[in-house]
């Protein structure tokens, strides 16, 4: 596999989250091609074409960059950081999906130049319609830089 | 030889010369007489000589005599002529000495006329002085009479700050007193204080645990409930032709229950957050603010809702925390009155004891005072869920924010009556 046609990269360690999250996104129609990892680190070892992932073609990056803020190993908001540092990577879109807005985190996250930060709402019907909302957008609606 | 003999012997010699003889012998006669005079005379003079002789010879005892007494008294005097002598060695020593004394007398008389110039001259000035100083005097004399005076008018001033003086030290009497009984009341209050600040010790470290808990229970408990209601979602729209109708129902209980379980959380969470949120105070224009929410929020086509909305006094506060208060308020007003036919809400205000009281008043269903206690408090609710929905947490919300401006919320209500909540803030004074 060489993820070449991996369009969403979507790191979250809650595997019921994660579930919700790609039925949401698949079942709208928008992209089956996402990629979920659970934790940060593996997901930097995703864009660096490193570990497991050495054989990636780091040229061609996905779309849109999905990350849960509390995550084992490296959290979301350092993988935020690491990319959005790099002159390889910045352009990619990167989306804060997080259960609470009582995160503290959230000015730290537009700081480090996060390109949206989304509440998942709790509500299930809110919650696909949100998520759906969120692929329309990024998958369709924006522009992605090539 | 005698001097008759001679006599005798002239007598014959005339004798022998008769002319010469007889005239010698008238010469003789007369010389005879003579010297019988004479002789007599002569013995008178003898006799007298006699006496004196023995006048002479008392004289020479009385000089041998007084010789004897002349050599004593000479020995006497050799005598005293030796002390004498030795007095006058020794007086010749104490002369040697008054000269040297003398000597170094005038060297000092030298000195002294020296300084006698000086004294003189300092005398001169000294004069001068005397002459400044009597001028002075004078002066002082002038002055000294108007400061008697003055002293006069002093005294009186003196008697009248002495009476004073004396309602002086009375009232420090009885301040003294005050003082020491503060003196009490402040050790008590430092030990109060100090038990205060421990307890707020506490209290901060409390609070922060709370928060702590609060947004873990925000954030860990949202990820399950969401996931009951999105997995309960996924039944009910991939597997709807394996459930009969109550089973369907049974699925949208489990996801409205879930749902609701959200709000709570995220009711108790705003809740909790009230409490550190940073306050910005301003001046708040109420009446302004009031007209914006009923705009906003209360917009009902069919004007259902009758507004009687007085002018409001200003206050000042958290404009979104005050906003927050009035929201809750008229959303429970029109909520709780919902059933009547035409919903009546007045809003209103007065002044009292330097608070501004603002009111919300309804028509709707009320509440018993009997569960008041109740009324503020999280999660508590005095309508059932069917009747009118809700956390209960709204109230619990304007009491913390009212809390937070110094303020008090109160409310009063008849089952079925209508209600009226009142809040105070703080006067503007500008």
């Amino acid at each position: 596999m060489d993820y070449k046609d991996v369009e969403i990269l979507f790191a979250e360690d809650t595997i019921a989250d994660a579930t919700l999250t790609i039925r949401a996104l698949t079942k709208s129609g928008l992209t089956s091609k996402i990629h979920h990892v659970e934790d940060g680190a593996e997901a930097l070892d995703f864009i660096y074409g490193q570990g497991i992932y050495s054989m990636r073609d780091i040229q061609k990056n996905p779309k849109l960059i999905l990350l849960d803020l509390k995550m084992p190993k490296v959290s979301g908001i350092q993988v935020l950081e690491k990319i959005k540092v790099d002159p390889n990577f910045r352009s990619i879109p990167i989306v804060i999906l997080t259960s609470s807005k009582e995160d503290p985190d959230i000015k730290q996250c537009y700081a480090l130049g996060v390109n949206s930060y989304i509440v998942k709402p709790v509500d299930s019907n809110n919650f696909f319609q949100s998520l759906k909302e969120l692929g329309v957008y990024w998958m369709i609606l924006n522009q992605a830089p090539l | 030889m005698n001097s008759n003999d001679e006599l005798i012997i002239a007598n014959k010699k005339i004798a022998l010369h008769f002319i010469e003889k007889a005239k010698l012998v008238a010469e003789i006669e007369a010389a005879t007489f003579k010297l019988a005079f004479q002789n007599r005379e002569k013995e008178e003079r003898a006799a007298e000589l006699t006496i004196a002789n023995i006048e002479l010879a008392f004289q020479n005892g009385e000089k041998e005599r007084r010789a004897a007494e002349l050599i004593v008294a000479n020995q006497e005097l050799t005598f005293q002529n030796r002390e004498k002598e030795e007095r006058a060695a020794e007086l010749l020593v104490a002369n040697i000495e008054l000269a040297f004394q003398n000597k170094e007398k005038a060297k000092k008389a030298g000195e002294l006329i020296i300084a006698n110039k000086e004294l003189a001259f300092q005398n001169q000035e000294k004069e001068e002085r005397a002459a400044e100083l009597l001028v002075a005097n004078i002066e002082l004399s002038f002055q000294n009479k108007e400061k008697e005076k003055r002293a006069g008018e002093l005294l009186i001033a003196n008697k009248e700050l002495a009476f004073q003086n004396q309602e002086k030290e009375e009232r420090a009497a009885e301040l003294v007193i005050a003082n020491n009984e503060l003196l009490i009341q402040n050790v008590e209050k430092e030990s109060r204080a100090a038990e205060l600040i421990i307890v707020n010790k506490e209290l901060e470290y409390l609070n922060k645990e709370l928060e702590a808990f609060s947004y873990s229970v925000s954030h860990d408990l949202r990820s399950p409930i969401r996931a009951i209601s999105g997995f309960t979602k996924i039944l009910e729209e991939d597997y709807a032709d394996k459930f009969d109708l109550e089973g369907v129902k049974t699925l949208q209980s489990i996801i409205h229950n879930s749902n609701r379980m959200g709000v709570l959380i995220d009711d108790l969470l705003s809740f909790s957050k009230l409490g550190r949120k940073e306050m910005i105070v301003s001046k708040i224009d109420m009446t302004a603010l009031v007209k914006s929410i009923r705009e906003e929020l209360f917009q009902h086509p069919e004007n259902r809702i009758e507004f009687n909305v007085k002018v409001l006094p200003p206050s000042k506060g958290d404009e979104s925390l005050i906003r927050q208060v009035w929201v809750n308020l008229i959303s429970n007003a029109v909520k709780f009155s919902r059933n009547r036919p035409k919903t009546i809400i007045d809003i209103g205000a007065y002044e009292e004891n330097k608070f501004a009281v603002y009111f919300v008043k309804d028509n709707g269903a009320g509440f018993e005072m009997t569960y008041y206690d109740k009324l503020f408090g999280v999660f508590q609710r005095l309508h059932s869920q069917r009747e009118f929905e809700g956390t209960g947490i709204g109230l619990a919300i304007v009491q913390k924010i009212i809390q937070r401006h110094n303020g008090v919320v109160w409310a009063e209500s008849k089952l079925n009556d209508g209600a009226c909540f009142y809040f105070s803030l703080p006067i503007i004074t500008d």
